[in-house]
């Protein structure tokens, strides 16, 4: 008797907790409406570490507030394509068919960053020299040891080791592989029409890594691997990495103004999205594999005045924090463009 | 003592109407709430299925059954063959089981029949706790002091060992990785052991002590026992067991994927990077355009089949032992 009815009683509880707690988020999603109202995005983790940055630093200057959660671009695509966000971010940009999908979306470059050729090999200096038809050889197979006369002919009088090369690449849908097969395929035709361009594509050689961590694992675990991570991942784990031979000749070191001076070969955004790999040979000084990264919004939406608040803010004061995360600053005529596009939201 | 609860017995008949009436609705709402709960479980398992049958169905009618023999998985060319991720579920799960079997046979017949009395609880404990380890930190075990081991250690000595062996040796060849098929294949095993362990141990207690003490007496010395008794018994229960690890290791995503390497494979050594169907989906879902999320919820479907099989065969056997032991202790 005493045992049936505590266990009703441990029942009604729980019953009640659920519901309490049911009514507890509920009023939480829906409770602080301040003037414009909060947003919600969702996307790349590419740009997550600045997000994060301008989110506090948005809301204690305007008292809104921005949620988003870093699921992947692919992700972010598919949630603002549904609208179950208000906002999507993406290092890809839109094909045709995802932007028609899309139904009225313009895709907007907020940010921009590169992707870095780290390596892992011992009895080998830093900064080795590559071009990027050798690094598209070495991800197609047809490079195959460190000491392969292609690699030795650009480090000359360094004394290269026999190690087997490991490609690694990631394994998930990622930006940084999008950046990565856009500059193979830009400079390798053989790459273009065996693996091509995409967050996923088919390698025909290496070792797999799960995220940036799970890559950086494959690098720094297998001697002789080789695999491309951001910059700002690149130097805050001091990874040994290549540089890359630009179209001007040139081996510049991976920083912030070689970044910029990619972006500042894009004169106008088209709203198919802009690629800056393999800049031409007047930006002297460019790193060769920069990628812009975009966030994508619905022309017609009732949060249009919020958005563009909040997307104002990172093209303009925003701006600020990229530089110490290891993001490019947008270039004039881009933030120009971006201002422009935004313009078509909400009419 | 005794007239408290003569009292607790009594009180219902002498508590009259009014707790009956609360009794009655309390019983009503504990059959509600119980019954929405088992309708709930249904519901999930139906719609779950439904739900991933639907989102595949693209991907099944572009590819039909080629799909399972074809090894070419190309986004960006539109092509999905998935062959070689089943190869590294299937060889990784085997792998695993063989190795878990015997270990997991041994636990369970030193805690049944040779441990001191005293030390089969606690023993018994330890294993089983060993299945609650979350996964993702057993694959950063795996990552960080698992496979390095292997790698240094293990495989060169597995190498010497096996590596000669025609057609076999290929899975055994001389070249190493940090990652791989083979501490995806620990890893697993590690997982699945507990499991199998502690179902066999089970099993090893329902066998007749009468059988026992009689090949005992028969001047059988314990390993005989073990041999001509315990064993032949158990031998439908083992096969469940291995069967539910078999549907655990299959299903096992982030430990596999965190030291398997990523890299799709068939039929290349076992020390080198390969990729499980698991790993694939959990791997690529979120990133994919829409036909490769066709293409993984195709790949779902099949573990998903897998697993049903696994699990519905060991819970065959185990009602076929059931009935049999029913039918001993009715003779």
């Amino acid at each position: 008797m005493i045992s049936r009815k505590s266990t009703l009683a441990i029942l009604a509880c729980g019953l009640l907790a659920l519901v309490a707690a049911g009514c507890g988020s509920s009023s939480d999603s829906g409770g602080s409406s301040s003037s414009s109202g909060p947003i919600t995005g969702a996307g790349s983790t590419f740009v997550a570490p600045l997000m994060s940055k301008w989110q506090s630093d948005y809301s204690s200057k305007t008292g809104d507030t921005v949620t988003y959660g870093a699921i992947g671009s692919g992700g972010g695509i598919e949630q603002i394509t549904a609208r179950t966000v208000d906002f999507g971010a993406s290092d890809a940009p839109l094909t045709p068919d995802q932007l028609s999908a899309c139904k009225g979306c313009v895709q907007v470059p907020w940010s921009l960053g590169a992707v870095v050729p780290a390596y892992n090999l011992s009895g080998a200096p830093d900064n080795l020299r590559l071009t990027g038809q050798v690094l598209a050889d070495i991800y197609l197979g047809n490079v195959t040891a460190w000491n392969d006369p292609a690699i030795a002919k650009l480090n000359p009088g360094v004394n290269l080791p026999s190690t087997k090369i490991t490609p690694a690449y990631r394994t998930d849908g990622s930006g940084d592989t999008y950046a990565f097969t856009d500059y193979l395929s830009k400079v390798s035709p053989e790459f273009k029409s065996k693996v091509g361009v995409g967050t996923e594509v088919k390698f025909p050689a290496g070792v797999g890594g799960d995220g940036s961590d799970g890559l950086a694992a494959a690098v720094s675990k297998t001697d002789g691997a080789i695999g491309y991570l951001t910059i700002a991942y690149v130097t805050s784990n001091s990874f040994n990495y290549a540089l890359l031979q630009n179209a001007a000749g040139n081996y510049p070191k991976a920083s912030i103004p070689a970044i910029n001076a990619a972006a500042a070969t894009a004169k106008s955004v088209p709203p198919g999205g802009v690629s800056i790999v393999d800049p031409p040979a007047s930006a002297k000084n460019a790193w060769p594999d920069s990628t812009f990264t975009y966030v994508i919004v619905p022309t017609s939406t009732d949060k249009a005045d919020a958005l563009k608040k909040f997307i104002t803010y990172a093209l303009g004061p925003g701006q600020s924090f990229a530089e110490g995360l290891g993001y490019g600053t947008l270039p004039k005529q881009v933030v120009a463009d971006s201002k422009a596009a935004l313009n078509k939201v909400g009419g | 003592m005794t007239t408290e609860s003569a009292t607790a017995t009594l009180s219902p008949s002498l508590g009259g109407k009014r707790r009956g009436v609360l009794d009655r609705v309390g019983d009503r709402a504990l059959y509600l709430i119980t019954l929405l709960a088992a309708i709930g479980s249904v519901v999930i398992l139906g719609g779950l299925t439904y739900k991933v049958v639907d989102l595949a169905s693209g991907a099944i009618s572009n590819n039909g059954l080629g799909f399972i023999t074809t090894s070419n998985w190309d986004p960006v060319h539109g092509q999905f063959g998935a062959a070689q991720f089943l190869y590294g579920t299937a060889v990784s799960s085997f792998g695993a089981l063989l190795l878990a079997t015997p270990l997991s046979i041994a636990i369970a017949l030193f805690l049944t029949e040779l441990a001191p009395r005293g030390t089969r609880t606690p023993i018994a404990t330890l294993v089983e706790l060993l299945a609650g380890i979350p996964s993702v930190i057993l694959g950063l075990w795996g990552i960080l002091v698992l496979a390095p081991l292997m790698q240094s250690t293990v495989e060169p000595a597995l190498h010497s060992a096996l590596g000669w062996i025609p057609v076999i040796g290929k899975l055994f060849a001389g070249e190493y990785s940090p990652v791989g098929l083979f501490p995806a294949m620990v890893i697993l095993t590690i997982m699945t052991v507990p499991i199998v362990s502690s179902l066999t141990r089970e099993i090893f207690t329902t066998v007749p002590p009468a059988a026992k003490e009689g090949a005992l007496a028969l001047g059988g010395t314990r390993w005989e026992m073990i041999k001509t008794v315990v064993l032949p018994y158990s031998r439908p229960g083992i096969v469940a067991a291995v069967m539910l690890g078999l549907g655990r290791a299959v299903g096992e995503a982030i430990a596999v994927s965190q030291v398997i390497g990523g890299a799709p494979s068939i039929g290349s050594s076992l020390f080198l990077p390969a990729q499980s169907a698991a790993g694939q989906i959990a791997a690529q879902y979120q990133g994919g355009t829409p036909d490769t999320q066709s293409a993984l919820a195709y790949l779902a479907v099949i573990l998903l089949v897998l697993s049903l099989v696994f699990t519905g065969v060991a819970r065959l056997l185990v009602r076929a032992i059931q009935q049999r032991s029913e039918g001993r202790s009715q003779a």
